[in-house]
């Protein structure tokens, strides 16, 4: 038998920001949404807005304009400083294609 | 979306609700996001990242055939099954080769060049070495594929360019004498294939492993590139330096300030490619011929390229090639490079009500960069700040007929200094021996 041993081509990945923890409930909790404004986050985003707060007792779900909207703007840490002074206690972000 | 987050130092899976793409066009039924809200909010309170953490680098993978045939067979069934081929034969990157490779550098193969978007692959000179050899590479074309990976990393929204439906390829461009030194191709077929200068293929073809493998960008999960041109290779070539008309700068010299004579890349993001028939049909003058063509041209260039909004102020909307022959002719005409893209740039203005006709205008205005949100007044509107965003050169075969045009998605245009290994003649004199 002949032996081929070669390199995995993908390179490491190394993860330095662990994802948010996850909430235990929504009840109760102040949600956000980041809009990029495309790909119809016009329409979806205020329908998960009502339904968020048909399903959850006590959530506060802020207007889809609280923060910056459109790609140039949601990426900024601007509008991260922005969603951290807010004390939300998760964020949407939506929508991407 | 996979990787779209890992980047930026999340792990590589996210909390996504995915829908098929009808329900994100305008006037799409949206009953399944009633049907589906649980999915939204299991994303907030259940859900958990799968992503095992790998350490140490560039682990080794083994197969076996009855022959080296078979082996290879295997090896390359491995590869595309790992999703990290193109399609194309490959050659394993075996340790010997990716040695033998990693010659060409001037710095450790540990070097860290950077993470290589949107997936975020640490990015070594072995990484890279690594595609390189898979590629079909040789040691000596190690220095311009690690500049021209460099200069992609430094690219203003790289991480954008990868993943966006518009499927943008870097074209490199070389300047310096390590062109003709490597067999990278400036005449004729520049854009590839020649097996008489076969480095721009394997260069292309290495970078072009990295971005999906490295980088994620993998058709339809890492990069919405609908089309997807050129992606075998990407375009990497020469400018024909020899080619220069007296007193015309090289590229290198004009957009980066290297003095001439220096190796070095710069990398535009392309989006297509057009070849534009310049000569005359019949009776014209030298001066009638050369006017005629630069009308063509422009007329090419005068489209709204709204993927060249990226780059409107800082970046280029294309590359313009003239072969030599050209270059020459128009140079004893009186015309020099910045009177060329003058013209190109004042005749392919696009008056504001073809740009309104074409709703061009709501791009503009949702633009990031407020200069470019400006030039709504223009009119005509130019389809760049300024005649030096047009990146203008000498290349291609030494034939009169024809000039080409690649438009651009080119937020900005990187360019980086080739450094060498102090071994780098030695390299040449062995790649004359093998290719003669």
């Amino acid at each position: 038998m002949v032996k081929l041993e070669f390199h995995d081509p993908s390179g490491a990945l190394e993860v330095t920001v662990p994802h948010a923890p996850r909430l235990a409930s929504l009840a109760g909790k102040r949600i956000g949404f980041v809009s990029n404004e495309q790909w119809q986050a016009y329409r979806m985003l205020p329908m998960l807005k009502e339904m968020l707060e048909q399903d959850f007792p006590g959530v506060t779900v802020l207007p889809i304009n609280t923060f910056p909207q459109g790609n140039a703007l949601i990426g900024t840490e601007e509008t991260a400083a922005l969603v951290r002074k807010s004390r939300v206690d998760a964020v949407i972000v939506g929508n991407a294609a | 979306m996979r990787n779209a987050v890992s980047g930026v130092g999340l792990a590589p899976d996210a909390a996504m609700v995915t829908f098929p793409i009808p329900m994100f066009l305008p006037g799409s039924d949206l009953s399944s996001l009633q049907a589906r809200k649980r999915e939204f909010y299991d994303g907030l309170t259940r859900w958990k990242s799968e992503f095992a953490q790998a350490a140490g680098s560039a682990k080794l993978i083994a197969v076996e055939g009855a022959t080296y045939e078979d082996a290879l067979v295997k090896a390359n069934s491995l590869l595309l099954a790992n999703l990290w081929g193109d399609g194309l034969p490959l050659w394993p990157a075996t340790k010997s080769r990716v040695d033998w490779i990693l010659r060409g550098s001037a710095l450790p193969r540990t070097h860290v060049l950077g993470k290589f978007p949107p997936r975020g692959g640490i990015t070594t000179l072995e990484t890279c070495a690594i595609a390189l050899a898979m590629a079909g590479g040789r040691p000596e074309y190690l220095p311009v594929l690690t500049a021209a990976v460099e200069a992609c990393l430094e690219a203003e929204g790289f991480d954008q360019l990868q993943a966006t439906s518009g499927g943008p390829f870097p074209a490199v461009i070389v300047n310096g004498p390590i062109a003709k030194q490597i067999r990278l191709n400036s005449g004729f077929g520049l854009l590839g294939p020649d097996p008489q200068r076969p480095a721009g293929a394997s260069i292309g073809r290495a970078l072009r492993l990295l971005q999906q493998n490295v980088g994620g960008a993998l058709p339809g999960v890492g990069t919405m590139a609908i089309f997807g041109a050129m992606r075998y290779t990407n375009a990497v070539f020469a400018e024909d330096e020899d080619g220069l008309p007296p007193g015309w700068l090289p590229h290198a010299t004009h957009r980066h300030g290297f003095a001439p004579g220096t190796n070095s890349v710069s990398v535009v993001f392309a989006s297509g490619v057009t070849n534009v028939r310049r000569r005359g049909a019949k009776k014209e003058s030298p001066e009638e011929d050369a006017l005629n063509g630069m009308w063509r041209m422009a007329d090419f260039m005068r489209t709204p390229n709204l993927a060249a909004l990226a780059g409107w102020e800082k970046g280029t909307p294309g590359i313009m090639m003239l072969p030599p022959i050209v270059a020459r002719r128009m140079a004893e005409l009186g015309w020099t490079q910045d009177s060329i893209r003058e013209f190109l740039w004042e005749n392919s203005r696009i008056p504001m009500d073809q740009m309104r006709r074409a709703g061009a205008p709501a791009w503009i205005e949702i633009d990031a960069n407020p200069v470019t949100r400006a030039s709504l007044s223009l009119d005509p509107w130019p389809i760049c700040q300024k005649p030096d965003n047009i990146v203008l050169l000498v290349a291609g075969g030494g034939h009169p007929t024809h000039s080409y045009w690649l438009q651009a998605h080119a937020p900005s245009v990187p360019g980086r200094v080739i450094r060498t290994p102090e071994t780098f003649e030695q390299l040449l004199a062995e790649a004359n021996r093998d290719l003669h």
